[in-house]
């Protein structure tokens, strides 16, 4: 107890400054710790949510729709089941006035009483009724067709259905709707179809129950099923869980049924990004509390000297190995307990402050076991940092030895063998091992429901930290030892004639100064890779979503309609429109093959839209689009169209298009070019990218099948709306906004910026805290020699002059290091956490406004550290003598 | 020769009184003396008797509480004037990230010599007191008698006009503490500086032409000088 009081009353600052270390490192994992539990619990309601129908579950040939109802029914977790007719149509066909429009195949649904209010999310009312006829949007477009308008509906084999539309909708989940249950995902159509039709259920039965009888192949039912949603909150276990549920009904049903599990697939896709959430926990969180373990042990150790003397002088009267370690042992206890309880409190604050829960949203359970784990982990930090040594001292120093302040640094074993090296080199193995696999971390083993994680993609930026730290260690260990004319002339400036002694001074204590440089670096390291891998991770959501919509807004024509290049002038006018680009969209045959083909203007369109390297092979973004104006006839092909011809550069194409002026396909020669891998708009597959002109000039129709619009800073919905009441229902609009909604996966979705907010605020309390509070400490413990320096004459600033060196080498080294470092972390963590990214970052976006305050910061803490000592040794040299 | 009455002031007291706490404590009670040139001065007393607190006072390190002082022969007070007045402390006084010659080099540094200077009359110093082979050595490396011996360098490095010397063998053997006082005694004589020795050894006080007593923090002179 006298121990203790005489810790708390004279080292409380000490005690104190060993505390924070440990509350920054139980407030890190405590708060990732929650948010990552949280997050989990978000990504599968998420994930529940964005599911209209979670099954559909598909009568077979020759089964009872009504059966398979009811046994569905019956069965848990199914809450709802309602049967929905789907019956192929060869055309929908609208008459205005004179004219006629015609679609191709499409598809006629038959909707139960109550469907829409069972499965909202499948049905988004537009304009008109809400029941009824209702035309899908796409479809209104393709036939002109708006509410009132009739609609005749070709049977094959039988005469066509009259219906008058009562309202237009649009299908946001068409690929689901429409997917061939029972299949793989390579065997699905590639799009749903454009043409759709939804009619009461009476009224489809009244139309295609004839068709059935004669055609079954082009009618068939679906029940859609909603099951209940009290799902564990892991994705994984969630997914489980639905699956063997689906697995189960088809099991009741006995081939009566296929299920089509949206659900589980939904939910397959969240457990993926849920294991994808861990890693990066892992990669970015997890350095950031062993940096706070590292520097709580440095804090500790700043007081290593000192700690040692009074052992010694214990020793000396006496104390058993015993006593002192318990003595050790009580100072380690309030220095864990402490920060650990001060470090929860934190957490929770954070949680209440930045996501308006002390636990950051996840269940209570889960948040009690990270404070748990976390205080656990300070304790054993505590341990580290004050026991061990204690206990290392006692075994191995004389008495005599303990009361050395510096001793001569002598050079450590892994200096002898190089472990710093041996480390970055194994790095730079497993980099490369890793990249051979594509980077791939979370593995989906073929024909297995369990994912994994590739830990051994870790190996290479865990490799890294270490080599990079002891590295460090090693440049500023050699600098300080060997390279005192250097740190001489760094300090003149600063020390005049005393420099020579001031390079001697920061030589013999490089020890303590290597520790803080060292940590100074590896926390620039931290804020640096966490910063740049966030803000890349930003920029790529937003290339993602550009690459999905083209530009802040898209107008497209409706297939078969003649937009002309003209269109984009009424575009233009519309307020918030700063440029508008015309792009063909037309469809060609290669050989038997069809494939969309896009047209565009070589010369503007890199201005409209972002095109990335990454998008094309065979040459730059820029090259090969200039390629299209150097030879006009030049074309952009899919890898697999390379592979299926047997293309080579400059080899030649041909081409059918359909002519504008005759109708009829013709031939229309290219040369082959390059390789396109996504375009903007362009699907998922294969594709041609050609020169709109040389287009335009073979097949007579220069119409433009999209126009790409950006806008002059006014929101794009704001903008995409405007544009709807210029241009009216006959053009298809969408906005980057909408589309950033629509494609972001669960990952996005939980808001990846929540979890490095966390971490960049450490970063930055973690730099701060290693520049001002290491450097205040080991001023303190060097107030006596200060002292003696004042006695013997030294002014303060002439005292300003040592400190003031130490603070120039420790920022100066220390920031160089660790941008060198974060630098290259950051290109690496990009590379191996590519899965994150869609699509891959061309390169990193730094985040130049935080790095600065980082350093900034940073900087303020030498400064006030420097300040701080120096107007300490303004106080008379022996009232601080005689204090100590 | 100069008479010892006609020899310049160099340090004069007046009635000084110094006190710790708040008043409690008395550690110098009016305490009036005048340190000339070329004086020889032993402060003796038992322990607590206020011996290291007139020494600070004379030095500048502390302010007294009452009464005057003043350095007519250091132009001013010798506090932050590095060189002007050389300390030898009782304790270990040596500045711990600097070896034996930066140590005795560094009053030379702040009182303006250029770094090859300092390093040469360091040199010089430390070869007085017959300690070469210790140029290198960190003070943690050297025994209570090398280090006491590298202070008393360091203390006439400068070659001041005075030097105050706080028990600068009380912490060593006697064999030692002989050899230090030998040096002090030795260089002294050799420039002419003025000393004060504040000891306990009463051999040592003896060889010291004048003596200053000091008992409860009241100074009686004694000697050939009068005070």
């Amino acid at each position: 107890m006298i121990w203790l009081r005489g810790l708390l009353g004279r080292r409380g600052g000490r005690l104190a400054a060993a505390g924070l270390g440990i509350t920054f490192a139980v407030a890190l994992l405590a708060a990732l710790g929650s948010f990552l539990g949280a997050s989990k619990a978000t990504m599968t309601q998420r994930a529940i949510g964005q599911v209209a129908v979670d099954w559909q579950v598909e009568a077979q040939p020759g089964a009872d729709p009504a059966a398979v109802q009811s046994a569905l029914r019956s069965g848990s977790p199914v809450t709802a089941a309602l049967p929905v007719g789907f019956a192929a149509t060869q055309g929908l066909t609208a008459t205005h006035a004179a004219t006629t429009l015609s679609t191709g195949s499409g598809m006629v649904l038959g909707l139960p009483p109550g469907y829409q209010a069972t499965f909202p999310g499948e049905l988004r009312h537009l304009t008109g009724s809400a029941e009824g006829v209702l035309i899908a949007q796409q479809t209104a477009a393709n036939l002109q067709a708006s509410v009132g308008d009739m609609i005749s509906i070709a049977r094959n084999g039988l005469p066509p259905a009259q219906v008058r539309v009562d309202g237009v909708v649009d299908l946001p989940q068409a690929d689901s709707l429409f997917q061939k249950v029972g299949v793989i995902a390579a065997a699905q159509p590639q799009a749903p179809p454009d043409n759709v039709l939804l009619l009461p259920a009476a009224q489809w039965h009244q139309f295609f129950d004839p068709l059935a009888s004669r055609r079954p192949d082009l009618v068939k039912t679906q029940i859609h099923a909603r099951l209940s949603h009290n799902l564990p909150a892991d994705p994984a276990a969630a997914f489980t869980a639905v699956t063997e549920a689906a697995g189960h009904a088809e099991a009741r049903l006995a081939g009566a049924g296929l299920v089509g599990d949206n659900l589980g697939a939904a939910l397959g896709a969240a457990r993926e990004d849920a294991l994808y959430a861990q890693i990066l926990f892992l990669f970015l969180g997890l350095p950031g509390a062993v940096l706070a373990g590292v520097l709580t042990v440095m804090i500790a150790n700043s007081a290593g000297p000192r700690r040692r003397r009074e052992q010694a002088l214990l020793r000396a009267r006496g104390a058993t190995a015993r006593q002192l370690l318990r003595l050790a042992a009580v100072e380690a206890l309030v220095v864990g307990f402490g920060g650990a309880v001060a470090g929860l409190a934190l957490a929770a604050g954070i949680g209440e402050a930045a996501f308006g829960s002390a636990s950051f949203g996840a269940s209570g359970g889960t948040a009690a076991g990270w404070a748990v784990g976390a205080t656990a982990t300070g304790l054993v930090i505590a341990a580290a940092a004050v026991l061990v040594p204690a206990w290392r001292d006692q075994r191995a120093i004389t008495v005599a030895d303990a009361r050395r302040v510096l001793g001569r640094p002598h050079r450590v074993w892994w200096m002898r063998y190089g472990v710093d090296l041996w480390l970055l080199l194994g790095s730079a193995v497993m980099f490369y091992v890793t990249s051979r696999n594509g980077y791939q971390l979370v593995l989906v083993p073929e024909g297995l429901p369990t994912l994994s994680v590739s830990y051994w993609a870790f190996a290479g930026p865990a490799l890294f930290w270490a080599g990079a730290a002891l590295l460090s260690w090693r440049l500023t260990d050699l600098l300080l030892s060997r390279g005192r004319r250097v740190l001489a002339r760094l300090s003149r400036p600063l020390a005049g004639s005393l420099s020579g002694t001031v390079a001697a001074s920061l030589s013999r204590q490089r020890r303590i100064l290597t520790r803080t440089v060292t940590l100074l670096a590896l926390a620039i390291v931290f804020a640096a890779s966490t910063a740049i891998f966030n803000s890349t991770y930003r920029q790529q959501a937003r290339v993602d979503a550009l690459l999905t919509n083209g530009a802040d807004v898209t107008v497209t024509e409706s297939s078969g309609a003649l937009a002309t290049p003209a269109l984009a002038q009424t575009i233009a006018r519309v307020p918030g429109v700063s440029s508008v680009e015309p792009v063909q969209h037309r469809f060609a045959y290669v050989g038997a093959d069809l494939q969309d083909l896009y047209g565009i203007r070589p010369a503007t369109v890199t201005d409209a839209t972002r095109l990335q390297d990454a998008y094309f092979t065979g040459g730059t973004a820029r090259q090969l689009i200039s390629a299209l104006t150097r030879n006009p006839d030049a074309i952009l092909v899919s890898a697999e169209t390379v592979r299926d011809f047997q293309l080579s550069p400059g080899d030649l194409l041909r081409l059918r298009l359909q002519d504008g002026r005759t109708g009829q396909l013709v031939m229309v020669p290219f040369h082959y070019a390059g390789i396109v891998k996504e375009f903007p708009t362009a699907p998922r597959d294969s594709f041609f990218v050609a020169n709109a002109s040389y287009v335009a000039a073979r097949t007579g129709n220069p119409s433009v099948g999209e126009f790409l619009v950006n806008t002059d800073g006014t929101a794009p919905p704001v903008v995409a709306a405007r544009l709807r009441g210029a241009l009216g229902p006959g053009v298809r609009i969408s906005d980057l906004t909408t589309s950033r909604q629509v494609i972001a996966s669960t990952l996005t979705a939980v808001d990846l910026s929540g979890l490095t907010r966390v971490e960049l605020s450490f970063a930055l309390a973690l730099a701060v805290s290693a520049t001002a509070l290491l450097l205040t400490l080991g001023f303190v413990e060097r107030r006596r020699t200060f002292a003696l320096a004042r006695v013997l004459g030294a002014n303060p600033r002439q005292l300003g002059g040592f400190v003031w060196s130490e603070v120039l080498v420790t920022g100066a080294v220390g920031t160089l290091l660790g941008a060198v470092a974060g630098w290259i972390l950051s290109q690496m963590l990009v590379k191996v956490l590519s899965g994150v990214f869609d699509p891959p970052p061309e390169h990193l976006s730094v985040p130049w406004a935080y790095l600065g305050v980082v350093a900034g910061l940073a900087a303020l803490g030498l400064v006030i550290a420097a300040v701080t000592t120096i107007r300490a040794a303004r106080r008379p040299p022996l009232t601080v003598l005689r204090e100590l | 020769m100069t008479a010892p009455s006609e020899a310049a002031e160099l340090i004069r007291c007046t009635g000084l009184s110094r006190t710790y706490g708040s008043g409690s404590v008395p550690a110098v009670r009016e305490a009036s003396c005048t340190l000339r040139a070329g004086m020889q001065v032993a402060l003796t007393g038992p322990s607590g008797s206020g011996k290291s607190t007139l020494l600070h006072l004379m030095a500048g390190l502390d302010t007294p509480t009452s009464g005057t002082i003043a350095w007519p022969g250091l132009d001013g007070s010798p506090f932050a004037r590095p060189g002007v007045v050389g300390l030898v402390f009782q304790g270990p006084s040596l500045l711990p990230p600097l070896d034996v010659t930066e140590n005795i080099a560094l009053p030379l540094l702040l009182a303006g010599y250029a770094e090859t200077q300092a390093r040469e009359r360091a040199g010089a110093a430390l070869h007085q007191v017959g300690l070469d082979e210790l140029a290198a050595r960190l003070p943690e490396e050297l025994s209570g008698g090398q280090a006491q011996r590298v202070a008393v360098a360091r203390a006439l490095a400068a070659r001041p006009n005075v030097i105050l010397a706080d028990e600068p063998t009380g912490q060593l053997d006697s064999a030692h503490a002989a050899q230090v006082a030998e040096l002090l005694l030795t260089a002294v004589a050799q420039f002419g500086a003025a000393l004060v020795l504040a000891t306990h050894d009463l051999t040592l006080a003896d060889r010291l032409p004048v003596r200053w007593e000091m008992a409860g923090g009241i100074l009686v002179t004694e000697g050939s000088y009068q005070c």
